[in-house]
């Protein structure tokens, strides 16, 4: 199992007495609980049976003035343990943001792009600054995760799935990652996830009750279960989206839904292997 | 008169458990030189718990599925909403109502240099939430 959706940003090894990374953890990502030792982190996805974790930064240094940490430190990270998938951040808002892209995908690693239009203050259908990146993106062959829906930063609106309309059918040769399920558009997502092959959605949503209550609220609930079986299990990915979201209390969630076993298998294992170039797709 | 406040940390790695500190108490009181006066330990996190038990493992599982019952996951609680302190939802209620009902502190007294208990008391720390790293306080008190 992968869990394509985490924010690696309590693990004491690499944070230290670093000042700079505990404000951009506390006061701009909001994540306000201690520090653990990495220990904690692969026992958090040894409880419930997740063998590798993708790691994200993000790269607000225009927007806030801070990375939620750098490449280099996702880099650092992921040479303490091969159960992590290192993903980048750049800041669209720099000129050489797609040079700098290339360098350290290729450079340090890394296996993905990470982008959040709402933390970052772009959008993400901006023609000017962020295809560039994509373009990027695209010549190295790795998949794009976007922020959407709901934030706790400002300005909601620039995270709209909407926005990943125009990314998806301009740059068809580019996997690109809905995170969050689009959360509250779901609806939206849904509909761009039946029409671009290109386009998939993780499930690293939760902004209230518990995880097994609000994913039954979505899957089952406001979309129909048979949609996610039928059509969009090859589509989707688990995410936890931890340290907000425990991972463990996510799987639970997921695996209560009642997803056929061929299903989850897609969604926790599969798609996440296709997006990272280790798989063929499920189906197409 | 000896006051001495030692954090030891304790690593859980299961989601529920109870871990043996005996030893490690046993330890910080003989290293303080203290001979008459009392130990307290008392746990720093509110969904976590210390207890004293019979040091066997059935009864270990049975504490942690006993509180489990009486303080189930699936509850119906207020406390699944939006931290602002946390940053996250809060959903881990069952996890704070077991640390109420199982205790976040004991005390022995202390004499001869030695904690005064039953031969088959065990100081246990209480993991209601885990994996996570912990921190229990330890405070030696006396001469």
């Amino acid at each position: 199992m992968i869990d394509f959706h985490t924010h690696p940003l309590l693990v004491q090894e690499v944070v230290g007495g670093d000042e700079a990374m505990i404000h951009a953890t506390r006061d701009v990502f909001m994540i306000r609980n201690r520090l653990q030792p990495l220990d904690t982190f692969l026992l958090e996805l040894d409880v419930c049976g997740v063998q590798r974790a993708v790691v994200m930064p993000v790269d607000a240094t225009t927007a806030k003035g801070t990375k939620i940490w750098s490449n280099e430190q996702i880099a650092r990270l992921c040479s303490m343990s091969d159960r992590f998938i290192g993903f980048a951040s750049v800041d669209p808002h720099n000129p050489r943001a797609a040079e700098q892209l290339e360098h350290d995908v290729k450079t340090l690693g890394l296996r993905g792009l990470k982008l959040s239009p709402s933390l970052q203050e772009f959008r993400a259908n901006d023609r000017a600054k962020a295809y560039p990146i994509y373009e990027a993106a695209t010549a190295l062959g790795i998949p794009v995760l976007v922020h959407c829906g709901m934030t706790w930063a400002p300005r909601s609106k620039s995270a709209s799935p909407m926005d990943m309309e125009d990314v998806a059918f301009d740059f068809p040769k580019l996997n690109l990652v809905i995170a969050h399920f689009g959360w509250p558009w779901v609806h939206e997502t849904a509909m761009l996830l039946l029409k671009y092959e290109n386009l998939f959605a993780d499930l690293s949503c939760l902004y209230f009750d518990a995880p097994w209550e609000f994913m039954r609220g979505i899957f089952g609930g406001r979309l129909p279960l048979t949609l996610i079986e039928r059509s969009l299990r090859t589509k989707i990915v688990f995410g936890s989206d931890y340290p907000r979201v425990e991972i463990k209390n996510m799987v639970r969630a997921v695996k209560e839904l009642g997803l056929s076993d061929g299903a989850l298998e897609m969604i926790f294992n599969k798609n996440a292997r296709y997006l990272l170039g280790e798989a063929e797709a499920s189906y197409k | 008169m000896i006051i001495k406040t030692v954090m030891l940390t304790v690593q859980s790695r299961r989601e529920q458990e109870l871990i043996n500190i005996t030893p490690e108490v046993e330890r910080i009181v003989a290293e303080t030189g203290v001979k008459e006066g009392l130990v307290n330990v008392l746990t720093m996190h509110t969904s976590s718990g210390v207890l004293v038990t019979e040091g066997l493992p059935c009864l270990e599982e049975d504490v942690v599925n006993h509180l489990s019952r009486l303080c189930p996951s699936e509850g119906n609680y207020l406390h699944r909403r939006y931290l602002d302190i946390d940053g996250r939802i809060g959903f881990n209620a069952d996890a704070h109502l077991k640390s109420v009902l199982g205790g976040i502190s004991c005390f022995f007294p202390i004499s001869a240099g030695k904690l005064v208990k039953g031969g088959r008391q065990t100081i246990y720390f209480a993991e209601y939430d885990g994996p996570l790293s912990r921190e229990v306080a330890v405070q030696v008190l006396g001469e």
